[in-house]
């Protein structure tokens, strides 16, 4: 288990963090969301030892990470950073060696990362020649290269095109297969949504929100019932108890249904109409938990 | 979640397994030394590196040629000799050693050839008839130093003649012993000449690797790849493998000169004793290596503070300013080794690696003052080493605009 646990930071009178906890399994895709400046990198950036937590610690497999457990921890930083005038091979080697790799086994390693992701007759050019997407490859190939044992990849995918964005989605799987807790931040909500096993929203310096999609989308405070009765007028579903109307449209009708409501009585006041062509539970996107729990100035802490 | 099928998903499941057998921390050491690695082998191959070293070997093997052709001739006399015999002969080369020279006698068979030889200057001078009642000595242009030679050669000869021919057995004098109080000062000319040549390519050497340190910490912060180092490593180990990798390879820069350099000095007879060059030499590189370790934790502290190459040299100015006086005084100190100028300042750390080694080499520092120059000069590095070791580690996280050393000695992470 990846452990985040209670995590406090400030940068001078601006309280970033405020008790940041949360928990990414083996083999867990992790998605970690926020508005602009919540504290996602500086989450990332304490569990890399970049920034020092004012309290609280990450803990990985139960011991608090330090320098040795970190060196098994693929990190992709937020800015970007390679040696730009450095060859693609040996660069991706010389990483490999800092995570602790032999000679050997580091330059076999880069080898094979870079024909993984499509860099092989990049090897040996400086990275400054490289396109930006295949930079952001070989970024990515620097957090993967040592075989880590954690990846902490702040706004993978943030600059790449959907190809790119389905080969790094494809990497990151087969990591997850492996065995190797993946957490990663991103705005793209609806690629999180598809990726993720779990996800954690974060705003104003704590999780708001965390668990799996389905977890989060029950606990969404007010369930909708979309209900489309093309017959109906305006107002047909006004006087059923614990039922508040959203909005009707033509017929189109979404309704909130409060604690203790019946969905049944539902289904029959609308049959009562005439036609009944749709009546479902509405599935709200993880862009709607999003600003849901984003703007809900009350923590809704799953 | 969306699950794409690779056939390689049982392939990494060995993969993990096998590096996590192979891989482990790596020790601080090791650390180290694979930053120092990447920086002796990204060096190497770098053409300003390469150009650089290239130009301080032809400058000193510039050096070595123009002191050879300053020298020729100056501590030899060829005298021509027409109508000579052995005793001639003999009697020019014992009183040119006398004179301090080594005298080389070229017979020639009339005076017709010689007097050519003298004005083609293939001959310092020529000497008709030495034998004879009426000698006569040829001279490009009238030379003290030559007709004296000549004159005390004969002079010689023929007192031994008339002693002999009056029946006195002449018996040799007594021997004297040479104890010399102070070093011969020609010595001490010779010595100084070498230590200035050395402080001048110590001076360049430091600023050159200095330079390199500087560029090397501002490119890891502007192009921000050192987020991605301090999450493997400590900010110290960085800074130290970057020091010690860029400082061997100046020591062996430094090295192959004084190598290059003593050998041609020996091998061209531009000094006489191998002690002369030897001695300042070996002070000179050890004054190098106290002065990169001061310099470059200096230039590598300040260059931290920055992250664009632009602002680099708005913050190393200081550093460089005291480096350039250093060498100035040292150049001058070569002038007067006991001057209060030299003899305070080659005890001030950082100006003490460029104005001590002349100093010593003029046999002008007292050990006591070269063992305070020493003592000053490490403290002087264990203190810049620590406080440059705290805003390195303060600063470098710092993207964006020029850290204050302040708010760097402050910064917490």
């Amino acid at each position: 288990m990846l452990e985040f646990d209670g995590l406090h930071k400030a940068y001078g009178d601006n309280q970033v963090l405020k008790g940041v906890s949360f928990t990414v399994a083996p083999g867990q895709m992790f998605g970690f969301c926020g508005s602009n400046g919540a504290g996602k990198t500086t989450t990332m950036r304490i569990a890399m030892g970049l920034a020092r937590p004012d309290a609280g610690e990450v803990r990985w497999q139960g011991r608090p990470v330090d320098d040795d457990v970190r060196r098994r921890i693929g990190y992709m930083p937020e800015e970007r950073g390679l040696y730009p005038k450095m060859k693609v091979g040996e660069q991706l080697a010389y990483f490999a060696r800092l995570h602790g790799m032999g000679g050997a086994a580091a330059t076999r390693a880069a080898a094979t990362w870079a024909e993984r992701l499509g860099l092989g007759e990049r090897r040996n050019d400086a990275v400054e020649r490289l396109s930006l997407g295949n930079q952001q490859r070989v970024q990515l190939a620097a957090a993967l290269v040592s075989e880590p044992d954690v990846l902490i990849l702040d706004e993978p995918f943030s600059g790449l095109d959907p190809v790119g964005v389905d080969s790094l989605a494809a990497a990151l799987l087969e990591q997850c297969r492996r065995g190797v807790p993946v957490v990663f931040s991103s705005h793209q909500l609806d690629l999180v949504e598809r990726l993720c096993d779990a996800v954690g929203i974060l705003a104003r310096g704590s999780i708001v929100a965390s668990g799996t999609v389905t977890e989060l989308r029950s606990s969404a405070a007010g369930r909708q019932l979309r209900v489309v009765v093309p017959d109906a007028s305006d107002g047909w579903a006004d006087l059923l108890p614990g039922v508040r109307v959203v909005s009707y449209q033509r017929g189109d009708t979404v309704l909130e249904l409060g604690f203790g409501a019946d969905d049944q009585q539902v289904l029959a006041a609308a049959l009562a109409t005439g036609r009944v062509t749709h009546f479902a539970w509405r599935e709200p996107t993880l862009v709607e938990l999003f600003r849901d729990a984003v703007s809900t100035p009350s923590a809704v802490a799953a | 979640m969306t699950t794409i099928q690779t056939p390689q998903s049982t392939a990494t499941t060995e993969d993990a397994v096998r590096t996590a057998e192979t891989t482990r921390p790596p020790s601080s050491g090791a650390l180290v030394r694979l930053v120092a690695g990447r920086e002796i082998s990204t060096r190497v191959r770098d053409k300003g590196f390469l150009i650089g070293s290239a130009v301080l070997v032809v400058l000193i093997l510039g050096m070595l040629v123009f002191q050879v052709t300053m020298n020729s001739g100056g501590d030899e006399t060829d005298i021509a000799v027409v109508g000579g015999d052995a005793a001639v002969e003999q009697a020019l080369i014992a009183q040119g050693e006398a004179f301090g020279t080594d005298v080389t006698v070229v017979p020639f068979d009339d005076e017709a050839a010689a007097r050519a030889a003298v004005e083609d200057e293939d001959v310092d001078g020529a000497l008709i008839d030495p034998s004879g009642a009426q000698p006569q000595l040829l001279l490009e242009t009238e030379a003290a130093g030559a007709q004296s030679l000549v004159q005390g050669a004969l002079t010689s000869l023929s007192t031994a003649q008339q002693l002999s021919d009056a029946g006195v057995q002449l018996q040799p004098g007594p021997q004297v012993q040479l104890v010399t109080l102070d070093p011969d000062p020609e010595d001490r000319v010779q010595a100084t000449v070498v230590a200035v040549v050395g402080v001048i390519v110590l001076y360049s050497l430091i600023i050159l690797f200095g330079q390199f340190v500087a560029q090397g910490v501002v490119e890891e912060k502007s192009s921000r790849v050192v987020e991605l180092l301090l999450s493997t490593m400590r900010p110290w180990h960085l800074l130290a493998g970057k020091v010690i990798g860029l400082g061997l390879l100046g020591l062996a820069q430094i090295l192959a000169i004084a190598v290059i350099g003593v050998v041609g000095a020996l091998a061209f007879d531009v000094v006489e004793l191998p002690g002369d060059v030897i001695g300042p030499v070996v002070t000179v590189i050890a004054w190098f290596v106290l002065g990169y370790a001061f310099y470059a934790s200096v230039f590598a502290a300040a260059a931290s503070l920055v992250s664009r190459q632009e602002d680099l040299g708005s913050v190393i100015t200081p550093a460089s300013m005291l480096l350039v006086v250093g060498f100035l005084i040292g150049i001058q100190a070569a002038l007067s080794p006991g001057g209060t100028l030299a003899r305070v300042t080659s005890l001030i750390p950082g100006v003490s690696p460029m104005v001590m080694p002349v100093r010593q080499a003029a046999g002008e520092a007292a050990w006591w003052e070269v063992g305070v120059a020493l003592v000053l000069m490490l403290l002087a590095i264990a203190v810049v080493i620590r406080i440059g070791g705290r805003v390195y580690s303060g600063a470098l996280l710092r993207t964006g605009g020029k850290v204050s050393y302040r708010e760097a000695l402050r910064a917490e992470r």
